[in-house]
């Protein structure tokens, strides 16, 4: 599994039941406007990220430097960004 | 998710930094309606946690904690949030609270003085009804609660579908099934002999425009050792503020 694979499939079991959306999720697919996570889904993505993921990736760490409307802002792309380059 | 039973509710809570630092850990309680601990811990707390451990919990009946039919009542939020310590294993913390949050944290460290060992209230209202916002939730309309939500929170609930759906439901359903509403129309003040009693180093932060700004000056001069920081803002303090709420609440708590 790739890693957008893997964080894709982590948005869809933390959106669960509400899962509406037709479109596939790209790297470009964005948390506000595309998929529309809630603030609190954000902090059950980062939980699930860093267990699936592991201590290598502290993902948590890497929000915390970011203001609210900066996360908000964020794309699927960016977090495999961050995930790949934590794991090379 | 990790959730505890505590007080016989099902509450989340998220732990951040070091949970073998020597240093008191910090517990935050957020705000009513439509906050949950996602503006402490994407704000403030991840500041504090470079030097201690932090804890942020949904309150019950808030984001993933569980429903609550009632128990809204800062006397059951108090005891909802010793039961959470209880069960953390946490005998004295440091306690940060947003709008009905920090009156639960003051709760504590009254009922509790020994579990608390520094305090701060940030955009405390009391009593209850010093806040102008109080009155839309009393009223319970949903929409004239969301219109005095800054721009930046106000997103959560507008724009697409699902998202607004979900928050909208949630307030819907905090506000008509459950003892919200009667539990906070009930809620009375904290009379001043009573406050001259909090024996804990407080930090008060406020925001210059917030409609509970005066309740400050109160506090300031009833609590005998309590400090004042105004910022700019309104009452959403601890999320529209993150960074310098964050980096007051660290220099109060490492001094």
């Amino acid at each position: 599994m790739t890693t957008l694979t893997t964080v894709a499939a982590l948005i869809q079991e933390v959106i669960g039941e509400d899962w509406d959306l037709d479109d596939e999720i790209t790297l470009e697919s964005s948390f506000a406007d595309d998929l529309e996570l809630e603030s609190i889904e954000f902090v059950a993505l980062a939980e699930k990220m860093q267990a699936s993921f592991g201590e290598g990736v502290d993902f948590v760490g890497w929000l915390s430097g970011k203001e609210l409307d900066e996360i908000i802002a964020l794309k699927v792309g960016d977090v495999v960004e961050f995930i790949d380059a934590c794991r090379t | 998710m990790p959730h505890l039973i505590a007080n016989d509710q099902e509450l989340h809570h998220q732990l951040l930094g070091d949970a073998t630092s020597d240093a008191t850990p910090c517990v935050f309680a957020h705000g009513l309606l439509v906050d949950n601990l996602s503006s402490w811990y994407f704000g403030a707390a991840p500041i504090v946690a470079s030097s201690r451990l932090a804890v942020c919990y949904d309150l019950r009946g808030h984001g993933l904690s569980s429903h609550a039919a009632e128990g809204y009542d800062v006397g059951t939020g108090a005891r909802d949030l010793i039961a959470l310590l209880d069960s953390l294993g946490l005998q004295q913390v440091d306690l940060a609270g947003q709008s009905w949050g920090a009156l639960i944290c003051l709760r504590v460290a009254l009922e509790h003085p020994e579990r608390v060992r520094r305090l701060v209230l940030c955009e405390a209202p009391l009593p209850p009804s010093s806040l102008s916002e109080m009155a839309s939730v009393i009223s319970s309309d949903p929409q004239e609660l969301l219109d005095m939500l800054p721009e930046s929170l106000r997103e959560a609930f507008s724009g697409g579908k699902r998202r607004a759906i979900k928050a909208a439901r949630r307030l819907q359903r905090l506000l008509t099934e459950s003892t919200l509403v009667a539990d906070l129309k009930a809620e009375g003040d904290i009379e001043d002999e009573r406050l001259a009693e909090i024996s804990q180093e407080t930090l008060l932060l406020y925001g210059d425009e917030s409609s509970c700004r005066p309740v400050a000056d109160r506090l300031l001069a009833l609590l005998p050792k309590a400090s004042l920081k105004t910022l700019p803002g309104g009452h959403y303090l601890a999320a529209e503020r993150a960074s310098d709420v964050g980096a007051l609440i660290k220099e109060f708590l490492d001094g």
